[in-house]
């Protein structure tokens, strides 16, 4: 075995107890020891799943959720760490446009579907503001935060080196922030996600929002907790796969 | 305590407002000049929609909240402070926490109905997590050394908890309600939103299906008040805490 490789440690009670507790659901309702009638036993919910699976709604939809939540994501944070870097660098930009970011952060998103709708109509230019809108400030308040904890001995260095202000940026001051950076990254892509899936509910008719929504209207429970799940995966793969990434690319600048 | 807030920030908000307000109408339907968002909230505040529905609002956030930062609490202790039961929770756990919040209201309206009860159980369900597994990594690295003299000093099981150990997480559990307010807030909106009539996010999809863009604009304003005073209100607790532990 390669000793540099970190083992795949398999988490068995953790699977055990997960089990158990969807054994313990499917008991439930096979027995009517739950009163909601709605309730559908998992193995109703697999048998969904295989159905969604087959008229192609299931892959269709996630693909969409998935790809707006990424491109989004990719916007969110080209535009966060683009802005953060000269507000985080230059205190006269700092201080005259600090306030007016916060302010906009502050924005609820949720609350700008109406004026996305009005702007972009049920569309998918409608979804994507949203989601780049939400997931801009977490990557430029961390952008900030870790361009302002870089210490000055390191700039002194750049500046002794004889760094342009360019190659400071990147070869110093950016790699600096790194750690900082990469949260604001993955709580801005767990954001990105909850957006595309609330544009979806109330404004573009598409993606998992959308057909969760079609299925709570159509009295469907058992697809509704498809679309649940396939959510929650969803979640649970991007974030992975980002702290993956993010652990392969920046081994020491990611905390795990 | 009154923080300072940096004025001059303001600057480039203040000239986008100003230039919207120079080139704007207030009949536009996409962008209603920023002089007729006031009166379309006065509108809503003549008929007594706007109180009442902040009120209703602030009400689910804040219970959601409540709930949430009781329970976060109680099960990221209990977590915590054993191994094989983080273990053996911990992949459960991070589902709920990887699972977007948003995708739980429409499968509660659907168990729970449309009422209160329903609005403040998805927000607190959106809102615990970030707190559970704050406290839940806080109690884990908590100092042994803390635990035996409470040990050593005879205090009981119960006491070693109130005096010792929660006093101790507390920066724990306030960052996690910090992290959790905004998903919050936005749970509460979608929940009325979806749900319709009631509090802001009952006026904003009202506004938006009767197109009124005046009052859309207005009610984000108020939705934004609405976020800072809570995120205000639990950053100043925070100071409170931290001052207090470095004082003594």
């Amino acid at each position: 075995m390669n000793p540099d490789r970190p083992r795949v440690r398999i988490n068995g009670s953790g699977l055990v107890v997960a089990a158990a507790l969807l054994l313990a659901w499917e008991g439930a309702v096979r027995t009517g020891a739950v009163s909601f009638d709605a309730l559908p036993a998992p193995s109703a919910v697999v048998g969904a799943a295989r159905d969604l699976m087959a008229t192609g709604e299931l892959p269709v939809a996630v693909v969409h959720t998935l790809r707006v939540t990424v491109t989004g994501w990719v916007a969110a944070s080209v535009i966060g760490v683009g802005l953060g870097t000269p507000l985080g660098r230059n205190a006269t930009v700092h201080r005259w446009s600090m306030t007016s970011f916060e302010a906009a952060k502050a924005v609820p998103p949720i609350t700008l579907v109406p004026a996305a709708l009005l702007l972009f109509g049920f569309s998918l230019w409608m979804e994507l503001s949203l989601v780049v809108f939400a997931g801009v400030w977490p990557v430029l308040i961390n952008t900030v935060g870790g361009i302002h904890q870089v210490p000055t001995e390191l700039l002194d260095v750049a500046r002794t080196a004889g760094l342009g202000r360019w190659s400071t940026i990147r070869l110093v001051v950016l790699p600096a922030a790194l750690p900082e950076i990469i949260v604001g990254l993955r709580l801005s892509l767990s954001l990105c996600l909850v957006l595309a899936v609330i544009a979806e509910m109330l404004g573009n008719p598409a993606g998992i929002g959308n057909a969760l929504i079609l299925a709570q209207q159509g009295l469907r429970p058992a697809d509704m907790f498809v679309y649940v799940t396939a959510a929650g995966l969803l979640g649970v793969a991007l974030g992975g796969l980002l702290r993956l990434a993010t652990g392969r690319l920046f081994p020491a600048a990611t905390i795990s | 305590m009154i923080t300072r807030i940096p004025v001059l920030g303001l600057a480039p908000l203040v000239a986008v407002l100003a230039w919207w307000e120079w080139t704007g109408t207030p009949s536009s339907p996409y962008f209603p000049a920023p002089s007729s968002w006031w009166p379309a909230l006065l509108d809503l505040h003549r008929d007594g929609l706007l109180g009442a529905a902040l009120l209703s609002s602030a009400r689910t956030f804040v219970l959601g909240l409540l709930i949430a930062t009781v329970l976060g609490t109680v099960v990221g202790l209990a977590v915590g402070s054993s191994a094989v039961l983080d273990r053996a929770l911990n992949p459960t756990l991070e589902f709920g926490r990887a699972l977007p919040p948003a995708v739980l209201v429409p499968l509660a309206t659907l168990f729970l109905g449309f009422d209160d009860g329903m609005r403040v159980s998805v927000v607190a369900f959106a809102a615990w997590w970030a707190i559970l597994l704050n406290t839940r990594s806080a109690r884990r690295a908590l100092d042994g050394t803390l635990l035996d003299a409470a040990r050593s000093m005879g205090l009981g099981q119960l006491r070693r908890h109130v005096r010792v150990i929660l006093p101790a997480l507390l920066p724990a559990v306030l960052l996690g309600v910090r992290v959790a307010t905004p998903i919050a807030l936005v749970i509460t909106l979608l929940a009325e939103y979806l749900t319709g009539t009631t509090g802001i996010g009952g006026l904003l999809g009202d506004a938006q299906r009767t197109f009124r863009p005046a009052r859309v604009y207005g009610l984000i304003v108020a939705g934004t008040a609405l976020s800072l005073m809570v995120d205000g209100a639990v950053a100043s607790m925070q100071h409170a805490v931290t001052r207090r532990r470095t004082a003594t």
